[in-house]
């Protein structure tokens, strides 16, 4: 597809390390630096980050030696049915309650893979939320309420 | 005699009737974790973690070290019936185990796995024994000196020794640190990189950077493959091995234990190099090296031993320096702090129950596990029957409840969210996120001792090399990463991790 042949993991890692290290930098920049034998707080965050900015640039031209590398193709269903069940959850653990943010996190979750078979899913997922409560809220003492407030 | 003081006054913390228990417990959950693929002792112990806060140091750790080395019995089950290694370290396993298993031979090559491990567990608490008091010993000398040498020899050994590009680690180490110099500064109690959220005024905490990293997005990437799983489908019999067979396996068994107790000591050892070196050497020794990978007992044997010698001897380090040799000896610092325990050298003077304790309770642990493993193998079995459609998402609810039971925050919940993006990011981009975690635990305290260190000597950086411990440990840093750059060396590891 490129003409250009790019090792697509290393650009896509120097890309984030630079953002990191920039946005590290950033936040930091009012904090004073002070010198080695009197560190200011903004001290070692200044190295770290100009380090990891070394590394992300390092990657970003390494990317352009000449050797193809390809990312492996992002499967958006379980990327996004993993990532909205821990949402969920903790949209609704404190407000719905354990026993319904369990079974909406593990039907939810049930999405990821099209195996999942409904009927099973829903048993499974009230068997768990029942077990959860019990050891997490009767065994473990977990202070979440167990049913909406 | 010092030695026999201190493994009674192990053993009879380790025998007190609820430690007794807490092993049971981990090596049971460890045994479990490491008999499924897909879900490996790191976010277990994270898992876990926010439980052991009500316990009594002792019972906690002996609980989570059991976890980790019942996960290296565990893993090797699933290696040998469905040749898919339940745990890394478990992958050589799957070559000749597996093929024993096809051969009809399940039962001898379970036997002789457990055997190998339990034996290698004896010999390794010994060694743990009998280094981590000259070792304790030397680094009370220490100062914040030698403590930061000693921290950055940890981490580039880390680096260096485990698998993936060396500047990736590197990348992840300084990330790693990045993350943990958010929060207060303790010193001037100036808010850094905390953006307003209260919650972060406390710094990062590492166990949903290590769920999200590890526990969640490892299931993304697991479910974009496809799923295989053939059991083999036999009676498992024949668990008793016969004299010949026992003859056979004992001296790759002991050649095993002697590599895995040497490579597990190293800062980034572990349990996952010692196998792979194991089953190299018995191959290369082997009158017949073509029996490899068709069945030959040593192969089982020697790797066994191996990871089993090497997950208990990692502990040397944490316990006689404070510093982690991996992203799981990371997490058990993690846990030391949360009891209020500074992990150091002073830690076997101030604790020896809790110390001599763990040690002890390794072999207690090994014996239960050579009794689960064996008689109860049909148990592990059929829980590999439960598929992973079902078992995937009672993971990701357990790691939800979990993280937020650690600080009965939701904040903690929606950091393990982002942590889960950024460890699927990373799988694509094939990046290891372990030196990440290693860098997070181990940020704050580099940071206090380099401060201190510039303190002392004024801000003069020469201080790291005039001084004869720390110049040294430097000196081993140099040489780790020159031997990298020579062409040999890069030959070789390339070879044995490729393996």
């Amino acid at each position: 597809m490129t003409r250009l042949r790019l090792d697509w993991q290393d650009v896509l890692l120097g890309a984030f390390l630079v953002a990191v290290a920039a946005g590290a930098l950033y936040a930091t920049r009012t904090l004073s630096v002070g010198h080695a034998a009197d560190m200011g707080p903004g001290y070692m965050p200044r190295v770290v980050s100009l380090a990891l900015l070394g590394f992300g640039l390092f990657f970003l031209g390494r990317s352009i030696r000449g050797v193809a590398v390809t990312v492996e193709a992002v499967r958006l269903r379980p990327l996004i049915a993993v990532l909205a069940a821990v949402g969920v959850f903790a949209l609704t653990a404190e407000r719905l309650g354990l026993a319904i943010a369990s079974v909406l996190t593990v039907l939810l979750a049930g999405l990821a893979t099209r195996e999942t078979r409904p009927l099973e899913s829903i048993g499974f997922a009230l068997l768990l939320s029942a077990l959860a409560a019990l050891l997490f809220i009767k065994v473990l003492a977990l202070p979440v309420p167990l049913w909406p407030r | 005699m010092e030695l026999f003081d201190n493994l009674l006054i192990g053993l009879s913390t380790a025998l007190e009737l609820k430690n007794l228990g807490f092993c049971l417990i981990g090596v049971l959950i460890g045994t479990a974790i490491g008999v499924l693929p897909g879900i490996g002792p790191i976010p277990t112990i994270a898992l876990l973690l926010p439980f052991t806060f009500g316990m009594a140091p002792a019972g906690a750790m002996i609980m989570l070290a059991g976890i980790f080395y019942g996960a290296q019995y565990g893993g090797s089950t699933t290696a040998i019936l469905v040749n898919v290694p339940g745990e890394t370290s478990s992958v050589v396993t799957c070559l000749d185990g597996h093929q024993m298993a096809r051969q009809g031979k399940a039962g001898l090559a379970l036997a002789i796995a457990a055997l190998s491990s339990f034996f290698a567990g004896t010999v390794a608490t010994v060694v743990i024994a009998l280094l981590s008091v000259p070792l304790a010993a030397l680094a009370l000398k220490f100062t914040a000196v030698e403590y930061f040498s000693l921290l950055v020899l940890g981490l580039i050994a880390a680096v260096v020794l485990a698998h993936g590009s060396v500047a990736r680690s590197l990348s992840m180490v300084l990330l790693g640190l990045l993350l943990g110099l958010v929060g207060i500064d303790v010193s001037s109690g100036a808010a850094r990189m905390t953006f307003g959220i209260p919650e972060l005024s406390d710094g990062l905490d590492f166990v949903p950077v290590a769920m999200g990293m590890f526990g969640l997005a490892e299931i993304i990437a697991n479910l974009e493959r496809p799923a295989e799983r053939h059991v083999v489908h036999q009676t498992v019999r024949g668990l008793i091995p016969s004299w010949a067979d026992l003859k056979q396996a004992f001296p790759a068994m002991v050649r095993g234990t002697a590599l895995g107790s040497a490579l597990g000591v190293l800062p980034g050892g572990g349990a996952a190099l010692p196998p792979f070196s194991s089953y190299a050497l018995e191959k290369k020794l082997a009158k017949d090296p073509s029996r490899f990978g068709h069945g030959a007992i040593e192969g089982v044997a020697g790797p066994e031993a191996a990871n089993n010698a090497g997950a208990q001897t990692s502990f040397i380090p944490l316990l006689t320096l404070g510093i982690p040799a991996n992203a799981l000896m990371a997490l058990m610092i993690g846990a030391l702090m949360m009891q209020g325990i500074q992990p150091g050298p002073q830690i076997m003077k101030e604790q020896p129950q809790l110390v001599w304790g763990v040690i002890a309770s390794m072999w207690v642990g090994n014996l239960m596990l050579l009794v689960i493993n064996l008689p109860l193998i049909g148990l592990w079995v059929s829980m590999l029957r439960i598929p992973y459609r079902l078992l995937f998402p009672a993971i990701v609810l357990f790691c939800c409840i979990g993280t937020y039971g650690i600080a009965n925050s939701l904040f903690n919940v929606w950091l393990m969210l982002g942590c889960a993006a950024v460890g699927y990011f990373f799988i694509k981009v094939g990046v290891e996120p372990a030196p990440l975690l290693l860098g997070l635990v181990l940020g704050p305290q580099m940071e206090e001792y380099f401060r201190r260190a510039m303190l002392l000597s004024d801000g003069d950086f020469s201080v790291f090399l005039t001084r004869p411990i720390s110049a040294g440990l430097l000196a081993v840093v140099a040489l780790l990463l020159l031997a990298l750059l020579s062409p040999i060396v890069v030959r070789g590891r390339k070879q044995a991790l490729a393996e």
